[in-house]
């Protein structure tokens, strides 16, 4: 069994976490966003072919 | 919800990257001690190589939509000046910061600014940050689109420097370990697991990308809308 300094490992891990949580959120957060931009999306089209069918079918 | 290419892509990535994490904590096999001052700190090579490979491929669809958006004026190539950007800009942070981490464990310093290859990369990561925060901070138009696309295209330079500085000034940063043309130092597990790490990040980079382009898209399509709706329809 290989031996490891705990501290070394620790800080590794604490540095590792960090990173990896950060990626999550940006990525949730990009996720959310497309998400949220596609409801709008559609909610806009909505609204503009009840008030101008022309426009939407551009 | 049905989910989209670029979000399947962006799960699978993320999955891979964790697991990188994981095999490298538990599987891979330890440098030699004699070899490294901190060899536990070594494991964050497997995060930060592929990080950093990751990013190379956002800046070369950097340069790719900053030279489209300037020769042919195509609002895809304007996507994807904004997707290389913002993925530049995150794999760039990460590259960065997982090399300070490893810099203070082995080098007693988290930066050389001696260093070229250090320097260039950090350089990289600066101009992805300003646009990103000047696209933000600035109205849509032709003059901005030309200004930020002038920054992508001549801010490219970089990474061809920043690929060959340790091969020409190795100065604190270690040579690379692949694609040396005389064989690799890795032994297969270290190299599986960094292979692994490589394709993950990959599909990470791209799924945040192609989700990206589809925002960009999104709040271009909002816009026209919203302006056709103000519009008094």
């Amino acid at each position: 069994m290989e031996e490891y300094n705990m501290e070394g490992m620790t800080y590794l891990a604490v540095a590792y976490f960090g990173m990896i949580v950060a990626v999550g959120i940006w990525t949730y957060t990009v996720v959310q966003r497309s998400r949220h931009l596609s409801q709008r999306m559609d909610a806009l089209e909505n609204a503009v072919k009840t008030y101008s069918p022309e426009f939407a079918e551009e | 919800m049905k989910m989209k290419t670029g979000e399947v892509l962006l799960l699978f990535g993320f999955i891979g990257i964790a697991t990188t994490m994981i095999l490298a904590f538990l599987w891979a096999p330890s440098v030699s001690i004699k070899a490294f001052e901190s060899p536990a700190a070594q494991r964050i090579f497997y995060w930060h190589v592929p990080s950093a490979w990751a990013a190379f491929i956002a800046f070369g669809v950097l340069f790719v939509g900053s030279a489209g958006w300037i020769f042919k004026r195509s609002e895809l190539m304007w996507r994807l000046h904004i997707a290389g950007s913002e993925a530049g800009l995150a794999t760039g942070l990460m590259t960065v910061w997982s090399g300070c981490v490893w810099g203070a464990a082995e080098w007693g310093t988290p930066w050389d600014w001696t260093d070229v290859r250090l320097n260039t990369f950090g350089l990289l990561t600066l101009l992805a940050i300003y646009l990103v925060l000047g696209r933000s901070s600035q109205p849509d138009g032709v003059e901005t689109r030309d200004t930020f696309a002038a920054f992508g295209l001549y801010g490219f330079v970089l990474v061809p420097v920043t690929y060959i500085a340790t091969r020409i000034w190795s100065i604190r940063h270690p040579g690379p370990v692949i694609g040396t043309g005389e064989g690799s130092s890795l032994n297969a597990d270290m190299g599986l697991v960094l292979l692994f790490g490589t394709i993950s990040f990959t599909l990470l980079i791209a799924g945040h990308m192609l989700t990206s382009m589809r925002i960009t898209s999104f709040e271009q399509r909002i816009e026209t809308l919203q302006k056709r709706l103000d519009g008094g329809v």
